[in-house]
């Protein structure tokens, strides 16, 4: 059955008013349901689909109340996103909410995605500062994968100078950890270098 | 490929952001203006890529019945359909390339191929990407990968999706605890068409459901696999009825074209069974058309939105039935 306001979709809401007794049934989409006035009953048309909101409580883990005021505050200072509304769309406001909301988020991403690190393609004409274990199989599918020398002196140019050191440094500490002493050696030489230039610079 | 008769397209899509901006969802309609607009300008030169022409079409301008129309042929998802904010999308001639601008995501990629070929969809997808990040620096973490406004597309931002048209084995009566379980090898698989629980035609998507861990090769072969099990089973259970009751299934087939053929109204529900045993009956080369005939593009084709702007004004229901049985007469072919 069609709606009975736009005459378009699929109706699938049925309305049943009682009205002194006389009762009269009205089917409704959605869409045109959620542009009449129900009074209370408004707020059911208002989220967009329920399975948002179930991921939300997903999301946000029911875990102890208290946990939760506490970290209610923090807020995202570059979208403004609060944690509560991020708990209540499960939608990010902006790439820093990842590392803003990072302790609070961690578990749930983990429990959500069954990991919680990234193994597939990086992006190739930027400097990602990571480690380069890029798969034979992810890199032949993209045209030519990110080489493998570490920090590959970014084109990208995004990453400011401390970052990239941070990025070398962190493959340092993993290349040792492996006994890969040559990349070791590798990021320390880069690493001297970016730092020998921020100073030139400052 | 023969063996993959039941596959009838495969697709992937890619979520990115820029890294200059908010996703969307924080965007002020000023921003996302410059965004989108930023964005159209930079990649102007797309023409060529994978082959193909693009013209470049403002969602925001075409109305609802184009967007409808666009979701209805898949080009689309729903949370595009309903948003209200300025987007912009480069699509390809044939519509199976697609970038759209302010959706969800800043950058929505997506390479459909008919047939089964999602590796070769991802490769696409990816030179695609590529192609965008020459000129876009993504928002990227090293530890979640892609960051993207929705925390269940973290990571690869891919979705690799396979339809598969199942009508034989979606008659058995384990087919829905079957699609449960699926859900424990990490895919999910839906319904594509009907209403509530009921389906029609027995069209189904299988797609991953998680996009952080797995590379996208691995996504693509999980995918695939289920795919092609699926796929591998309703062969199984087609050439079994094909070989014991043949007779049983050429008459529903040949009654399927002839309502399909002959009806003066017809309705979704109908049109869909009928269309889907026409499909199979096709296939399995029970059927030969005298021109060729792609059925895949005659569901796509008596969907609402696609009747409406074919009529050019809004139909009701009976209408509808009515525009339905027209275009369906209109584009059915004979059989030899």
């Amino acid at each position: 059955m069609l709606c009975e306001i736009c005459k378009i979709r699929e109706a699938n809401v049925q309305y049943t008013e009682v009205v002194n007794g006389v009762k009269t049934e009205h089917h409704f989409c959605s869409q045109c349901a959620r542009d009449l006035d129900f009074g209370p009953y408004s707020a059911i048309f208002d989220g967009e689909f329920p399975l948002a909101e179930l991921l939300s409580a997903l999301l946000g883990g029911e875990t102890p109340a208290q946990k939760q005021d506490k970290y209610q505050q923090i807020v995202c200072p570059t979208c403004g996103m609060t944690y509560s509304e991020f708990v209540k769309n499960s939608c990010f406001g902006c790439a820093d909410c990842y590392s803003v909301f990072d302790v609070l988020i961690h578990d749930n991403i983990k429990q959500l995605q069954g990991s919680d690190s990234h193994r597939g393609k990086k992006p190739v004409y930027q400097n990602t500062g990571g480690e380069d274990t890029v798969h034979p199989e992810a890199g032949g599918a993209g045209s030519g994968a990110a080489g493998d020398v570490p920090g590959a002196a970014g084109d990208g140019g995004s990453a400011s100078v401390e970052e990239q050191i941070a990025a070398l440094d962190r493959k340092l500490k993993d290349a040792l950890r492996r006994e890969e002493y040559e990349t070791a050696a590798l990021c320390r030489d880069q690493i001297r270098a970016l730092k020998g230039g921020a100073q030139q610079n400052g | 490929m023969d063996n993959c008769r039941n596959i009838i397209y495969s697709k992937v899509r890619l979520s990115r952001n820029w890294n200059e901006y908010v996703f969307p969802a924080r965007l002020t309609d000023e921003q996302a203006k410059e965004m989108v607009g930023r964005l159209c300008g930079g990649l102007k030169d797309i023409d060529g890529q994978l082959n193909m022409r693009y013209d470049l079409v403002d969602l925001s301008e075409i109305g609802e019945l184009g967007r409808r129309l666009l979701k209805e042929r898949r080009v689309i998802n729903r949370t595009i359909l309903k948003k209200q904010a300025p987007m912009s999308m480069y699509l390809s001639d044939d519509e199976d390339v697609s970038l759209v601008f302010n959706g969800a995501d800043h950058i929505r990629i997506q390479v459909t191929k008919p047939g089964f070929h999602l590796g070769e969809a991802w490769k696409d997808a990816s030179q695609l990407d590529d192609f965008v990040n020459a000129r876009f620096p993504y928002a990227y973490d090293q530890k979640y990968g892609y960051l993207t406004s929705y925390p269940t597309n973290v990571g690869t931002g891919m979705k690799a999706a396979a339809i598969v048209h199942l009508p034989s084995l979606a008659l058995g009566k384990k087919f829905p605890s079957l699609i449960t379980d699926m859900g424990r090898f990490g895919v999910s698989i839906r319904g594509l068409y009907g209403e509530g629980r009921e389906n029609y035609g027995a069209f189904y998507e299988v797609s991953n459901q998680k996009t952080m861990g797995l590379t996208e090769q691995e996504i693509v072969d999980l995918v695939g696999r289920v795919a092609v099990q699926f796929d591998d089973q309703e062969n199984q259970v087609r050439d079994m009825a094909n070989k014991n009751h043949r007779l049983i299934r050429e008459d529903e087939v040949y009654k399927s074209y002839g309502v399909l053929r002959y009806a003066r109204r017809i309705s979704m529900k109908e049109a869909m069974t009928y269309l889907s045993q026409l499909m199979a009956g096709c296939t399995d080369g029970l059927v030969r058309f005298k021109e060729s005939c792609d059925i895949y593009q005659l569901i796509l084709g008596i969907q609402t939105a696609g009747l409406q702007s074919r009529s050019r004004r809004p139909l009701d229901k009976e209408e509808l039935d009515v525009a339905r049985a027209e275009y369906l007469r209109e584009q059915l072919p004979e059989l030899v």
